[in-house]
């Protein structure tokens, strides 16, 4: 399951968070966990260069997107490679609906799209589209093109 | 021209700091969230607060009841408008504010309409919407739209049918399980991501049923498979099919493995990766089948991708727990990731190669590692410190640098775990290696001397206590103990003094100096460490002179307690002052039952240091020594045996009553361990009565009740037997407990002056043939089997009849002898049709007995069985072959 997604700015508030499955009193610790780590790690690395973690038995994997860092944190099937994958839709969309690399401004006026986007690639912690375009035209409620 | 330019850049700046959250709040939101309601929609305005709502929400924001339900029933009003964005905004919204049963009936009629709406898209968003809000009710009436959509052209409406049925399934199995074939039909779809994702829900629905499992993966191994993602997915059936089959013939030809070595040239790296970690994980895998895989994961350690590096070095991490050589080829390629940016690769990799590496490659390793153990968090360098610990177990000969390498970063800085993590694999190497002893006690000293942890100072003191005056030169530790009892807290120098007094009592040519340093001691401030210095000046004797402490008064000062500490706890909490003083015997030695799971839990890891044991220091010395402590067993002799605890109550009855056999030559005693769980109850006089009718070699000769047995205190009564002298009777025993209950004040937690006699039925107990045979092992069963006198020899042979399968005639026979299988002749390979077990112990009356069982299948599920006994008593093994002949 995909447990976590979350997105924050380059001082470490948060843009976007969506848990599945973990309950409500830890996601308070998740989310101080991931920050941590993105502010010991995520200096100077490239855009989409992933990074990865293990925290027990759960991964995470985590990237710089302009001036945004995402993180997904998986267990069980959705490990270091599936969450990769993930990560990887992700950042092509969020790069699809901004139009280039995120500012945080950008970021946050495109908000609702980006809701809607996240919406399309993961639900309730299972990955369900990965193709960008296809998920463009499905949050303007358009049949994918090669349906 | 310049000056737009610089407006714009103005601009810009204005932009970026302003973010259009700015200041938003819960309240006003909620406020605007009333243009739903307007007769006049405005889709655009209604879109934009539905993303405050959503960003509230992706903030952690939580609604109110009241404030959800007023929100979702102002959404519900958006499905009027006809705006295609607005819409698909409200999908999100529903299913954000997960409305209640009884506020879904509002938003059904509307989307079960575009659930059937010629509009795809409407048709894909509104089943993942209404399958996120449903009940069993509502699903049954939509369940033949959902069967529709399943294999509906439209891969996003089949794709979000199946995602919802892998949801649904967790809820109502057995509405989803009825779509086993439109699943299986989109498992052949062309669209990729619906074959992966019917492809989980097919799996999911068929996982119990072996058969079906085996056969989904046959057909798709054989044929093509579309994304990546679903090849994975086959790949991990795959293994699983292959873990529980059970024709795994010895040639090596597993079944599917072909499949899984042709993964691993897939062009997709997940699946690789995929292939290469399901071939390692493979049941007693061969090296022959685990080098494709090893070459691929060599391959990815020197990867671009950090994901690929890790996933490579965590895999073969876990391979060289088993198959150390398989992973030395790597070696070079991990040496590089020692210096690899991310931490937890760089990690990995230096525990795997401290795993696989050689004796000669250790100081070239340890070098390495000391760059590298500045700049990583404490989390990690716990784990480099736990491998070099074992990497030290393995090559002693190698303990001066690794001894050394561990006190070097005893040095620096770092929390407490870390240090503990240190401290535990010094000690733990003092233990296992004679010679690291000196060195290690000395790293241990310095330690102390600038150590800001209070519980890891006594610990290493109470140590130096035992460990120091066995080496050559006790004085030398003499300085660091004394020197913390002028620098710390009083928690340490109570410590300090106690082992003070240990060198003073076990080396009796440092008693004077050591005296003269506790008088010192009189004087401190604090009282327990003036209390522990007067009590060793005044029992440790002889005023300080070179005179050697009496064995009696060493016990009574460093013996262990024998005590469990949560019982003395327990009792003292219990204990009021009275005239009465305290009565340490009064005491329960039995260590209160645990849960399984909480038993499990510690002492997985072998810690150094620690706190002395809890419990009894050794369960058959602990029993022999309670046994003796009571007089009327004192004359029994020299306990042979003592069984593990049998219950005789179910769990979680009122009363938990278990029982240990203890066998002496002449007799038996029944130690009953008797845990009172009532709270509202004081019993007292606590007996067992024992109807031994069905025992007819025994005779009840003595017994010791429990005088009170409070709530939560576990506390023993003893029933003896007399029987014929060394010889293994064996009898039924039925079981009554009897006690005068008396009802407890809850709030005083005083007990009623008057009880009433009551009765409590126990199961039945039985002593066995096994209760006479000690489980010992030989190291070399052949040896110790030619050199036994072969006249001694008694072998026959058996018929056990029907049995369920070979593995459980052997633990049959194991369990009626009770002795110690050897060389792991215990474990039965599947599908073998013969096999032969050896089995060591020591009879009744200290006679060693070996013997070697050959099974073997006589038709489908009879099994024979020969039996040959040696033992240094041919009577001995003539009652071996009786045991088995009666049971």
């Amino acid at each position: 399951m995909i447990l976590a997604v979350l997105f924050a700015n380059s001082e470490g508030n948060i843009l976007v968070e969506r848990f599945n499955g973990v309950p409500a009193e830890e996601r308070l610790h998740w989310r101080s966990f991931l920050v941590k780590l993105g502010a010991d790690n995520l200096k100077g690395v490239k855009n989409e260069e992933l990074l990865v973690a293990s925290h027990k038995s759960v991964y995470i994997v985590y990237t710089v997107l302009g001036d945004v860092s995402v993180y997904v944190v998986g267990k069980d099937e959705y490990d270091e490679l599936a969450l990769a994958e993930v990560i990887f839709v992700i950042t092509s969309a969020v790069k699809d609906v901004c139009g280039k690399l995120p500012t945080e401004r950008l970021f946050l006026d495109k908000y609702g799209r980006i809701c809607l986007t996240l919406d399309e690639i993961i639900w309730k912690g299972y990955l369900e589209n990965t193709d960008k375009d296809r998920i463009r035209r499905l949050v303007r409620l358009k049949p994918p093109t090669e349906f | 021209m310049a000056q737009p330019l610089v407006k714009k850049d103005d601009d810009r700046d204005d932009e970026a700091d302003c973010s259009p959250f700015l200041g938003i709040e819960k309240g006003a939101v909620l406020q605007e969230a009333r243009v739903f309601n307007d007769p006049q929609l405005d889709p655009r305005r209604c879109s934009q607060v539905i993303t405050k709502l959503l960003y509230l929400l992706n903030q952690g924001e939580t609604f109110t009841k009241v404030e959800a339900t007023e929100v979702f029933f102002a959404v519900t009003k958006l499905f009027q408008s006809k705006d295609i964005g607005l819409r698909r905004m409200v999908y999100v919204m529903i299913k954000e504010l997960s409305p209640s049963a009884d506020e879904v009936i509002i938003v059904t009629s509307s989307l079960m309409k575009d659930m059937t709406s010629k509009t795809d898209m409407y048709r894909a968003n509104a089943i993942r919407v209404l399958c996120r809000i449903t009940d069993g009710t509502l699903l049954t009436q939509i369940e033949r739209y959902l069967k529709q959509a399943i294999v509906d052209k439209n891969p996003v409406v089949a794709s979000a049918a199946l995602v919802s049925g892998i949801h649904l399934l967790q809820t109502n199995p057995e509405i989803v399980k009825r779509w086993s074939n439109e699943v299986q039909e989109a498992v052949q779809s062309r669209a990729a991501l619906v074959q992966f994702h019917a492809l989980a829900l097919l799996h999911q629905i068929r996982q119990n049923d072996r058969l079906a499992v085996n056969k989904l993966v046959s057909s798709l191994t054989k044929g093509s498979v579309r994304s990546p993602l679903a090849q994975c997915l086959l790949i991990r059936y795959t293994s699983q099919v292959i873990r529980e089959s059970a024709n795994n013939n010895q040639a090596g030809d597993r079944p599917f493995y072909d499949f899984l070595e042709g993964c691993l040239r897939h062009k997709a790296e997940m699946v690789i990766f995929e292939a290469a970690r399901a071939i390692t994980e493979l049941n007693g895998v061969t090296s022959r089948e685990l080098t494709p895989a090893i070459t691929v994961l060599q391959l990815f350690l020197s990867s671009s991708k950090p994901v690929l590096r890790f996933a490579a070095v965590r895999t073969l991490n876990k391979v060289a727990m088993t198959h150390p050589m398989a992973v030395t080829n790597c070696n070079i390629d991990m040496e590089s990731l020692i210096s690899d940016q991310n931490r937890s690769i760089a990690t990995l990799a230096i525990t795997t190669l401290l795993k696989t590496g050689n004796e000669s490659s250790v100081d070239r390793l340890m070098k390495q590692i000391t760059n590298f153990m500045s700049d990583i968090a404490d989390e990690f360098k716990i784990v480099v410190v736990e491998a070099i610990r074992s990497l030290c177990l393995k090559f002693p000969l190698k303990h001066r640098s690794l001894m050394n390498f561990l006190s070097n970063i005893l040095r620096e800085e770092g929390g407490f775990e870390y240090k503990k993590a240190i401290v535990d694999s010094i000690v733990i190497l003092i233990r296992d290696i004679p010679e690291a002893k000196e060195s290690g006690l000395l790293h241990l000293c310095e330690f102390i001397e600038d150590c800001e942890f209070t519980y890891l100072s006594t610990q290493i003191l109470h140590f130096l206590g035992i460990e120091g005056p066995k080496t050559s030169d006790p004085s030398k530790y003499i300085r660091y103990i004394y020197n913390r009892v002028h620098l710390e807290n009083a928690t340490v120098r109570a410590g300090a003094v106690s082992t003070l007094a240990k060198f003073g009592a076990m080396v009796d040519t440092l008693k004077p100096r050591v005296f003269v340093l506790l008088r010192r001691c009189l004087f401190d401030n604090d009282d327990e460490v003036r209390d522990r210095a007067t009590l060793y000046l005044n029992t440790l004797g002889g005023d300080g002179e070179v005179v050697e402490t009496g064995e009696d008064v060493k016990e009574f000062l460093f013996g262990s307690l024998d005590i469990p500490l949560v019982n003395l706890e327990n009792s003292l909490k219990n204990y009021e002052p009275s005239e009465e003083a305290f009565d340490i015997n009064s005491v329960p030695k039995e260590v209160k039952t645990q849960p399984l799971a909480e038993k499990k839990a510690p002492g997985k890891k072998p810690t150094g240091l620690g706190a002395p044991p809890a419990g009894p220091p050794s369960t058959v010395d602990a029993y022999e020594k309670l046994l003796s402590s009571i007089p009327e067993f004192a004359n029994f002799g020299k306990l042979f045996k003592s069984s593990a605890p049998v219950e005789l109550t179910e769990a979680e009855t009122e009363y938990a009553v278990n029982v240990v056999k203890h066998i002496f030559d002449g007799h038996v005693v029944f130690q009953y361990n008797c845990t009172n769980t009532i709270p509202e109850q004081l019993l007292e006089n606590v007996t067992v009565i024992v109807d031994a009718s069905e025992a007819e070699e025994f005779a009840e000769v003595a017994s010791k009740p429990l005088r009170s047995l409070p709530y939560d205190s576990p506390g023993q009564t003893f029933v003896a037997f007399e029987k014929p002298e060394g010889v293994p009777a064996i009898g039924k025993f039925s079981n009554m407990l009897r006690f005068i209950v008396k009802e407890v004040d809850p709030s005083t937690g005083e007990a009623e002056d008057d009880g009433v006699e009551d009765e409590y039925q126990l199961e039945e107990l039985e002593v066995v043939a096994a209760d006479y045979m000690l489980k010992v092992g030989v190291s070399n069963f052949r040896n110790a089997w030619e050199t036994m006198d072969a006249d001694c020899e008694r072998a026959d042979e058996y018929g056990l009849g029907p049995r369920e399968s070979l593995a459980e005639a052997v633990n049959a026979v194991i369990n009626l002898l009770g002795m110690q299988p050897c060389e792991g002749t215990e474990v039965v390979p599947n599908n073998s049709r013969s096999h032969t077990c050896l089995l060591s112990g020591v009879y009744i009356g200290n006679v060693k007995v070996l013997v070697r069982l050959q099974f073997g299948l006589d038709g489908p599920k009879d099994v024979a069985m020969k039996l040959a006994v040696r033992s240094e008593d041919e009577a001995v093994s003539d009652a071996i072959h009786e045991i088995v002949a009666s049971g």
